[in-house]
């Protein structure tokens, strides 16, 4: 079995990314691949939905571990959206990502999101 | 013993292998949870001993891997040799998880994995083989038949 990635479209400084299947050894390098062009500085939030993630290895953690430095570098920060067992088992482990960062579904981690575009807005007296 | 699996060290051998561990613990009514730990365990070992085992003896185009699985009671005992460079993977330092995430170390992370699951862990170095002998509890089915 191997690794199945799908882009969402693009959100206000957000990105959605839906990876399925196994991330381990022999997958890690098409998820760096996929997510090497989305790491601008504009991005902050990378969502990574997994909830059709069935398997990951500590390759998979590297990956996710080179997402978060890249972004932590400019603020932004990797969200996790509904791990299945093996995968919360593995992160819980190794703390692969914060616990506040992980949420039950998409509609939590747009409600966050959504809230901290709010406190973006309000708290931007430029434009 | 369940079964013994040998097969050349290169990353395409690694998934037949664990393809094949998979069916038989599926066979031997072994749970998800048990299955995925033995093909995180077998990747993780593979993997170092691929990247890290050194050049073959003289006359082998790739290092042997080999694991061996058992069950007694509640336990499932993998055993794992290789045939490259003498490492004890206990050896290894422990990652540091309270790091910034900046300053955290993107190796090292596999065998500290393995020694989380573990439930006994041991390794020698045989002959000309590393050896790693890891037990994990089998988790007793609660309500599941």
């Amino acid at each position: 079995m191997s690794l199945e990635i799908t882009l969402l479209p693009p959100g206000q400084g957000s990105q959605r990314v839906t990876v399925a299947g196994r991330l381990d050894t022999h997958t890690y390098e098409d998820l760096d691949e996929a997510l090497a062009p989305l790491m601008t500085p504009q991005l902050h939030s990378l969502v990574l939905d997994l909830s059709q993630l069935e398997y990951i290895s500590s390759a998979g953690i590297r990956s996710i571990f080179k997402a978060r430095k890249t972004l932590a570098a400019h603020g932004g920060k990797v969200l996790v959206v509904n791990p299945q067992p093996q995968i919360q088992k593995v992160f819980d482990v190794v703390k692969a990502v914060p616990l506040n960062d992980i949420f039950g579904s998409t509609a939590e981690a747009d409600a966050y999101l959504d809230a901290m575009q709010r406190k973006v807005l309000q708290g931007d007296d430029s434009d | 013993m369940l079964i013994r699996l040998i097969v050349p060290g290169e990353y395409a051998r690694v998934e037949d292998l664990n393809a094949s561990l998979e069916a038989v613990l599926n066979r031997h009514g072994m749970a998800r949870a048990i299955r995925d730990d033995v093909r995180l365990i077998v990747e993780e070992l593979a993997s170092n001993a691929i990247d890290y085992g050194g050049e073959p003896a003289a006359g082998t185009a790739q290092h042997e891997l080999s694991v061996d699985i058992s069950i007694e009671g509640d336990l499932l005992h993998l055993e794992f040799r290789d045939t490259g460079a003498p490492f004890d993977p206990l050896s290894a330092p422990e990652p540091d998880l309270d790091a910034e995430i900046q300053d955290r170390a993107i190796g090292g992370l596999g065998v500290y994995l393995i020694r989380q699951l573990a439930h006994r862990i041991t390794y020698q170095r045989i002959d000309a083989s590393n050896v790693l002998r890891v037990s994990l509890r089998i988790p007793q089915p609660e309500s599941e038949p």
